[in-house]
């Protein structure tokens, strides 16, 4: 299978010569068309940098990033603004939905900023709403929903333009965990019934146990990958939870 | 430390808010020059012969000048309280390092008055340099001359732009700091909740607003028509209609802004989010934006008002004498322009003068009688029969007094039109010409009277039947106000003769050589001329004389305080009204950055973000400009039906000019403002585009 995305030797780098923070230090990986993957890691491990990388709101030090056979450095204006609209659809963790907008007028958002007739985008809304179940808000405005409600909304917002690759960046974030699971559902669903391929960083055991595989990242290098292959989902987070654990140090350090 | 960090703080506010800034530093250069008016040339020689009425107009400025203290109170009180609220965590920050609430409030005072004493430094000097500049033009446009000019500097204007400045700088400080430090840190520390207010239903709206538009079409209907002028309770209440309709105006305009992003056909470039930031700040400052289009329609209508009256002075139009004089001894009176000749030439001003013409006025002397003298019934029968309207009363009362009209000598009067440059009258035996004084008519009663006039209507003078002809005569007979005349009547010389059995008043006008008015501009020769005769001790001759300067400075004296007074108030609210809106848009733009960062992760380009603002920009401010525009239409008409002299009411032709000019002013104030507002809109933009660590 062809991989959507290769990523090899990102690198980079914050602040000048002697004060530098390497944020990312050479990390190389690749995502499968249809893929469900999750990046884990503690705060300041570098994974929020990476996800900036690849939604191109920041440019990395080194490195590349191939999206579909398209290299990511060598694109600029319009067809970088139609990459991060079409190309990814991001989740953010505080939703950053317009709270002056409807429902519906934030999920067409996208298709305004690049104006695709609004008559093709109607059909998907139509879809999606309905899958997320956000029919009965899509006329409220954010402060009318419930935070469920409104990643739901957020989610519709980043699948609209049908996007190759969804960046969710801690979805579950500012969700308490009913709604955490909701939307972990969701997500699990549109990636197995409408092969939706996702990238997902997050540091809650819960939510990357939907994931069907787990990269993780310590001071800015892959240091462990996880694939959850015939595992149940509960056997799945026992794992991550060891791994999580060996993260924060492990034994030696407390020693 | 703690005065670098003052001196860094104030440095910063003035940057981030530089619009504000400048306000201020407008609003210092319009109070030093409302001050300090009395040192302009202009007035320093109307002082000399209009000291009344300029003494009054100094009165007046005190009031102006706490009237607009006021308005910028409001405006800084405004702008300030953003200022705050956007360094609200700062604050908490240092509160929670230790710093004391005494210790924070004066560096809050600190920063405040080293940002003042910079828009003191910079506005000043100038000010001090605009009022030469304007001094000086004011001087040669009226023909003063600038070879007098001093520098002058008034310590008294800017002692009291000083001290009024830095007083409502202070007192609006005090209220807003004292909100600030009274709260608590935790409330300061965490950022303002964006509390959506609370909606009611769209109807309520839809009436707001419908009932905003009646109240301001009955303002108004009641101003144009006249109703308002007519009482003060009128007046106010008409007021009151104005301002609350433009207030509900706004109020209810979210639903119009709702129903534009609610039918807006096909998917433009951001069109829904635009209409609802608009949206947004419309609800949320629908009251400030009212007062804001309030105070620039007050602009537009000062400005129409100072362009109406000083633009349509007569001062041109009627010059054509520079002298009169009146012999007051017992002379005939075809002796006395020799008796003036000579007096002339014997202290050696002939040459001053290029023409000295007489004009005989008399009255009817052939008769006792004073009741009925002179009648003319066809023409007040006529006058009846026209419909009804304020025109007819007037000429019907003027003309009641009409029983013993003076008399005018056909050719004095023909050689007085002949220097004016105008047709002369032509008049038969039994033939007489109707004159009134421009003050006692106005275009539309001259123009009815005109046409009654084409049908040589018959009158009777003491017994004869005489018939009036031609086109009422209105140029002024003397230089000012040796002598006005209602209503008289020009008659043939021989006629005249007999009427006034040759017992008649004789005016000498002089008119001033061409050549030394060129050269030295009319005001000063005139003032020279008048050293001249005064120093001849002219009352030991019986004669006495009156100038052009008399009858100039009266007009140029008010047009040049009309036109100080209503431009400094047009500017001032201007510039308020424009700094209000245009400072709201920025912060609100700050508060809700975060959704243009959105943008940015949706795939916004920096271009896409700038014309989205842009266009919010033009929306915003243009709104209440365009209510106040076209309140201005209205405005400038109830303004001219109201206060402007009955002359100038009838120009309709000049009243579409100035207002015209008016409107294009305002959009080149309003495109300046605009252009501010979007460069410091898009500079902030590009501080979203880079992303920002939030964690």
């Amino acid at each position: 299978m062809e991989p959507i995305l290769n990523i090899e030797n990102l690198s980079k780098a914050y602040g000048n010569i002697p004060n530098q923070t390497k944020a990312l230090n050479g990390i190389t990986f690749q995502v499968m068309a249809g893929e469900f993957l999750g990046i884990m890691g503690s705060s300041g491990s570098g994974k929020s940098t990476l996800l900036n990388c690849i939604a191109t709101v920041i440019k990395p030090s080194g490195g590349s990033i191939v999206m579909e056979g398209e290299k990511l450095n060598s694109l600029s204006g319009k067809a970088l603004a139609d990459y991060r609209g079409k190309k990814v659809g991001y989740l953010f963790q505080n939703f950053e939905l317009l709270d002056n907008l409807t429902g519906r007028e934030n999920i067409l958002l996208p298709t305004s900023l690049h104006s695709v007739p609004e008559k093709e985008s109607q059909e998907q809304l139509c879809h999606l709403a309905e899958y997320l179940e956000i029919t009965d808000v899509l006329d409220k405005f954010p402060a009318q929903m419930s935070g469920g409600q409104r990643q739901r909304v957020a989610a519709a917002r980043a699948m609209i333009l049908h996007p190759r690759i969804i960046l969710a960046d801690e979805p579950t974030g500012a969700l308490d965990s009913k709604n955490a699971k909701n939307i972990m559902e969701k997500l699990s669903g549109l990636n197995r019934d409408e092969q939706a391929t996702i990238l997902m960083v997050t540091h809650d055991c819960n939510a990357a146990s939907f994931c069907k595989r787990i990269l993780f990242i310590q001071d800015g290098v892959i240091f462990h990958e996880l694939r959850r292959g015939d595992l149940t989902q509960n056997d799945f987070y026992e794992h991550i939870l060891k791994v999580m654990a060996q993260l924060g140090g492990g034994s030696s350090n407390v020693l | 430390m703690f005065s670098d960090l003052i001196l860094r703080n104030s440095r910063r506010s003035r940057k981030e808010n530089g619009l504000f800034f400048s306000s201020l530093v407008v609003s210092i250069v319009a109070f030093y020059i409302i001050l300090s008016i009395s040192n302009q040339d202009v007035m320093i020689f109307l002082k000399k012969m209009e000291s009344d009425a300029v003494n009054k107009l100094m009165l007046l400025i005190p009031v102006f000048y706490v009237m607009t203290l006021v308005i910028l109170l409001f405006l800084i009180y405004f702008a300030s309280n953003y200022q705050l609220q956007r360094r609200r965590h700062e604050f908490g920050v240092y509160l929670m390092m230790g710093m004391r609430r005494s210790k924070l409030f004066s560096m809050l005072l600190a920063e405040d008055f080293v940002s003042s004493v910079f828009a003191l430094a910079i506005g000043l000097p100038v000010a001090v340099l605009l009022s030469e500049i304007i001094s000086l033009t004011t001087a040669k446009m009226v023909g003063m001359g600038i070879i007098g000019h001093k520098f002058t500097l008034s310590l008294p204007a800017v002692l009291f732009t000083v001290i009024g400045f830095l007083t409502i700088k202070l007192l609006a400080f005090l209220i807003l700091s004292g909100t600030i430090s009274r709260q608590e840190i935790g409330t300061l520390l965490s950022d303002t909740p964006d509390s959506i207010k609370k909606q009611k239903p769209a109807f309520v709206y839809g009436i707001a607003g419908v009932c905003g538009i009646v109240m301001l079409v009955t303002a108004y209907a009641m101003a144009i028509c006249g109703l308002a002028w007519q009482e003060d309770k009128l007046m106010l209440i008409t007021m009151l209609l104005g301002m609350i309709g433009t207030i509900l105006l706004f109020y209810g305009m979210r639903v119009l802004i709702a129903a534009v992003v609610k039918n807006s056909k096909g998917n433009k470039k951001l069109h829904v989010f635009n209409f609802r930031q608009i949206q947004e700040n419309v609800i949320r400052q629908s009251t400030s934006i009212a007062i804001s289009s309030l105070l620039i329609l007050a602009a537009l209508c000062f400005f129409g008002a100072g362009i109406g009256i000083s633009g349509t002075s007569s001062l041109k139009r009627d010059h054509v004498l520079d002298y009169t004089f009146r012999d007051y001894s017992d002379i005939a009176p075809h002796e006395v322009l020799p008796k003036i000749q000579k007096v002339i030439k014997e202290n050696g001003l002939e040459n001053h003068f290029s023409q000295l013409l007489s004009m005989g006025i008399g009255q009817i002397r052939t008769t006792d009688e004073y009741e009925d003298v002179f009648t003319m019934d066809t023409v007040i029968d006529t006058i009846e029969q026209q419909p009804k309207s304020q025109t007819k009363e007037i000429i019907l009362d003027n003309l009641s007094y009409t029983d013993r009209p003076y008399l005018i000598r056909l050719s004095d009067y023909n050689k007085l039109l002949e220097l004016a440059g105008r047709q002369k009258v032509e008049l038969r035996e039994n033939e007489a010409a109707v004159y009134m004084d421009p003050q006692y008519t106005n275009g539309e009663q001259t123009a009815l009277l005109n046409k009654i006039l084409a049908d040589h209507p018959q009158a009777s003078l003491d017994g004869s039947t005489i018939y009036l002809t031609g086109e009422v005569q209105s140029t002024k007979l003397v230089t000012d106000r040796s002598i006005t005349l209602s209503f008289a009547l020009i008659l043939p010389d021989e006629q005249f003769s007999y009427y006034t059995q040759d017992k008649y008043s004789v005016y000498i006008n002089g008119v001033l050589n061409k050549e030394t008015v060129g050269k030295i501009g009319l005001m000063n020769a005139i003032s020279a001329m008048n050293v001249h005769l005064d120093a001849l001790n002219l009352s030991e001759l019986h004669l006495e004389y009156e100038s052009f300067l008399q009858n100039m400075g009266r007009q140029l004296f008010f047009s040049v305080a009309a036109s100080y007074i209503t431009s400094y108030l047009a500017i001032i609210f201007l510039v308020v009204s424009n700094t209000i809106l245009g400072v709201q848009f920025l912060m609100s733009q700050r508060r809700t950055g975060r959704r243009y960062r959105t943008l940015v992760r949706l795939g916004a380009s920096y271009e896409t973000l700038c014309r989205s603002a842009r266009k919010q920009i033009n929306w915003f401010m243009g709104l209440p400009v365009f209510v106040a525009a076209v309140g201005s239409l209205f405005g400038v008409k109830a303004l001219y039906a109201g206060i402007l002299s009955v002359e100038i009411r009838n120009m309709q032709g000049k009243m579409l000019v100035v207002s015209g000019a008016t409107i294009l002013l305002l959009l080149v104030v309003e495109y300046i403002y605009m252009t501010v507002v979007k460069r410091s809109s898009d500079k902030y933009l590009l501080t979203l585009i880079e992303p920002q660590r939030e964690e």
